[in-house]
């Protein structure tokens, strides 16, 4: 079985190309997290995953609760996917699509984790650093965990740079245990 | 409550004087499945191939396929209790084992963790288990013999430091004995062995093991042990993590033995394994680098020039050659030899010992069949005494097959032909030797001596092997000073051989057997 961001792959990429041709990157981004939101609805979850509902039903209803938020290229994308049966892969499409759509910004999003609230110019500073790490725009998003117990983890991407009291506990158990 | 080794307050007290506590910057991803260890993951952006990952509960992984949306990795050791949505990280390490004569009289698993309950391994170094072999610079040419201490094989198909010699032959026809035997053999013999016991039986191993205690092998003996209870990705790598202890010696100007006991097994957990992570199957379900596997572990075992090990040991030691000999072993059914494995692994190395079931089944142990086991380079690195006298072995041993075919038909023979087929029964016989009882340089040329001199010829046939212990036990008290000038100079120069004829008429004349 193929993995599902594989199979979301060439649909993102399309949609990514054509919204960059037409200059609409920007509308996709907004057509594409709309749809997801709708259909993560848990009605509308239940109503794409019924075997007994016809595609045209299905296309119809969608297209309906979206109303004009989707223009006529979005609506063609859900016509797409309800005749190919692949509805319920709308959301790694679109995490693909922003993917693409960041690295064409030359943005990297950034999750900052710290025990407590960082203050802005802490965050400004983190921020700085990260930006000369990797040498991209990063778009910090700052979330308290108390769970830490001290210090931040930062995840960019696949990489976590853990810089919390937790962590090195971890650390510290596993050098202990081995 | 149980108390482990690793709990000596000097040894927590040095870890924690040891541990650092910078922050650190991890690939991380998930894991996505696990199935029969084999754990797809998500992320992992800058792993690499065969690179080591981390995942929780201090388990370790393999990276093995490297994928555009996931990365195939096999876990080493038991893979319970991880579950999807489990993180992963990356260590930006290939996988290492402890090296060095610590490991020596050790048993050891396939990450050089101890097994036998005798504490802590302590060694000081580590090293990757895949290395590049040496190259054509480096190397010499085979020269030295390993002296297997069995006579068929010493005088037969010689065996030589730097070698690979494989062992083949159906189950239950002594592989595993040959092997076990080479080892006892090396005793005072400076050299380093290594088995390497891959999906074979714990019990099985345990037995090895403990003959090899009580011949006094272990002393000199690293034992690596994947049993058919370990794990397939264990069962893999274990010939390499023998084979890296094993390099240690050859790199420092040592000589070390290796006897990968074996290797069709490494080839179906290797198997196993592809299947799991759905590499395309080839012929007999192997994939398509089965023949790489065993290539590159081979290749490992040489023999190295004195400029590789002055300039390993930064000079420290000098005109000094070190070699690690392999002995593999591949197991066939039912004597095909020309099946995937077997057919890859005779072509790779540099000779073979066949083992046959009816020769076993008729009594002659080792099974060796003469006819079609050979030694490619172990000519040239035969001792000299045992070259000179053990040449007619072979053309008897091949004389007698061609001409027990043809007396079979025919009723009356000639005296010449008869007295062939004599000295062929006689020299099948005096092959025969029993388990762990290897023999020592002199005595197979004083066996040998006899043998070409016709000292057998009025010996019964059923006779033979009791005529040569009582001439060996005949030789060692009364002409030992003889014995030990063989044994040391390896060679039959000048007188002695006159003397030792005229020893084996003094002991035809005044001794029965």
């Amino acid at each position: 079985m193929a993995e599902i961001s594989t199979i979301a792959r060439p649909y993102a990429v399309a949609a990514y190309k054509l919204g960059k041709e037409q200059k609409s990157l920007a509308k996709w981004s907004e057509m594409l997290s709309f749809a997801t939101a709708v259909s993560n609805d848990a009605q509308m979850q239940a109503y794409i995953q019924d075997p007994k509902v016809v595609a045209s039903d299905l296309e119809n209803t969608f297209l309906k609760v979206c109303g004009d938020k989707l223009n006529e290229q979005g609506q063609n994308l859900i016509k797409v996917l309800v005749e190919y049966n692949r509805m319920s892969i709308l959301p790694a499409i679109t995490s693909a699509f922003e993917e693409l759509k960041a690295l064409d910004e030359g943005t990297l999003d950034a999750q900052i984790i710290a025990a407590s609230k960082p203050s802005a110019a802490e965050t400004k500073d983190i921020v700085k650093r990260l930006e000369a790490k990797f040498g991209k725009k990063i778009e910090a998003s700052v979330t308290v965990d108390a769970e830490l117990i001290g210090g931040i983890k930062i995840i960019v991407g696949d990489t976590v740079i853990d810089a919390s009291v937790k962590g090195q506990l971890q650390n510290l158990a596993y050098t202990l245990s081995a | 409550m149980q108390l482990s080794t690793s709990e000596i307050s000097e040894l927590i007290k040095s870890r924690l004087e040891n541990f650092s506590t910078s922050a650190e910057a991890r690939t991380q991803g998930t894991v996505i499945s696990v199935t029969d260890g084999i754990v797809r993951i998500h992320g992992l952006s800058n792993v690499m191939a065969g690179e080591m990952i981390e995942f929780p509960g201090n388990t370790f992984g393999l990276a093995l396929n490297l994928e555009r949306d996931s990365v195939g990795a096999v876990v080493l050791g038991d893979y319970e209790h991880i579950t999807e949505g489990d993180t992963v990280k990356c260590t930006g390490r290939i996988l290492e084992v402890p090296v060095g004569p610590e490991l020596i009289g050790r048993v050891v698993n396939a990450l050089g963790q101890p097994i036998d309950g005798k504490g802590p391994v302590n060694a000081k170094m580590t090293d990757k288990i895949e290395k590049v072999a040496p190259g054509v610079i480096a190397r010499k040419s085979v020269s030295q013999p390993v002296q297997t201490g069995l006579k068929s094989v010493d005088s037969m198909v010689p065996v030589g430091r730097g070698q690979r010699e494989l062992i083949i032959g159906d189950r239950q026809t002594g592989k595993t004995a040959v092997a076990v035997d080479a080892i006892i053999n090396q005793k005072g013999q400076n050299m380093t062995c290594i088995y390497v016991a891959i999906g074979q039986k714990a019990s099985t191993v345990a037995n090895v093991v403990r003959k090899l205690e009580e011949n006094g092998a272990l002393a000199y003996t690293i034992v690596v042990a994947a049993t058919a209870s370990d794990s397939a990705a264990l069962q893999f790598l274990a010939p390499y993590a023998g084979c890296t202890m094993g390099e240690y010696f050859r790199d420092r100007g040592e000589d070390a033995l290796i006897v990968y006991d074996d290797l069709t097994k490494q080839a179906i957990a290797y198997r196993q394994i592809s299947l799991l992570l759905r590499r395309p199957p080839g012929r007999e379900a192997y994939p398509g680098d089965v023949f790489y596997i065993h290539s590159r572990l081979l290749e490992r075992a040489a023999r190295v020039n004195e400029d590789y090990v002055e300039k390993f040991t930064n000079g420290a030691v000098k005109g000094k050659t070190g070699s690690l000999t392999a002995l593999p072993v591949i197991e066939t059914a039912a004597g095909d030899v020309s099946a995937f494995v077997p057919t890859n692994v005779i072509s790779i190395t540099d000779g073979q010992i066949f083992l046959e079931t009816d020769l076993f089944n008729a009594g002659i142990r080792p099974a060796i069949n003469a006819g079609i086991s050979v030694s490619r380079v172990g000519g040239a690195a035969q001792t000299k005494v045992i070259k000179k006298l053990g040449g007619g072995v072979r053309l008897a041993l091949a004389q007698y097959r061609e001409l027990a075919a043809f007396a079979q038909f025919a009723s009356d023979l000639d005296e010449a032909t008869r007295k062939q087929l004599d000295r062929g029964r006689m020299f099948t016989e005096l092959m025969k030797q029993a388990q762990y009882a290897p023999l020592s340089v002199s005595k197979m040329a004083i066996t040998l001596l006899a043998a070409n001199k016709g000292y057998f010829d009025d010996v019964p046939t059923n006779k033979v092997l009791a005529f040569e212990s009582a001439l060996h036990g005949f030789m060692g008290s009364k002409y030992a000073k003889l014995m030990d000038g063989i044994e040391s100079s390896k060679d039959l120069a000048g007188d002695n051989e006159k003397a030792v004829e005229a020893a084996i008429q003094d002991f035809k004349a005044t001794n029965a057997y």
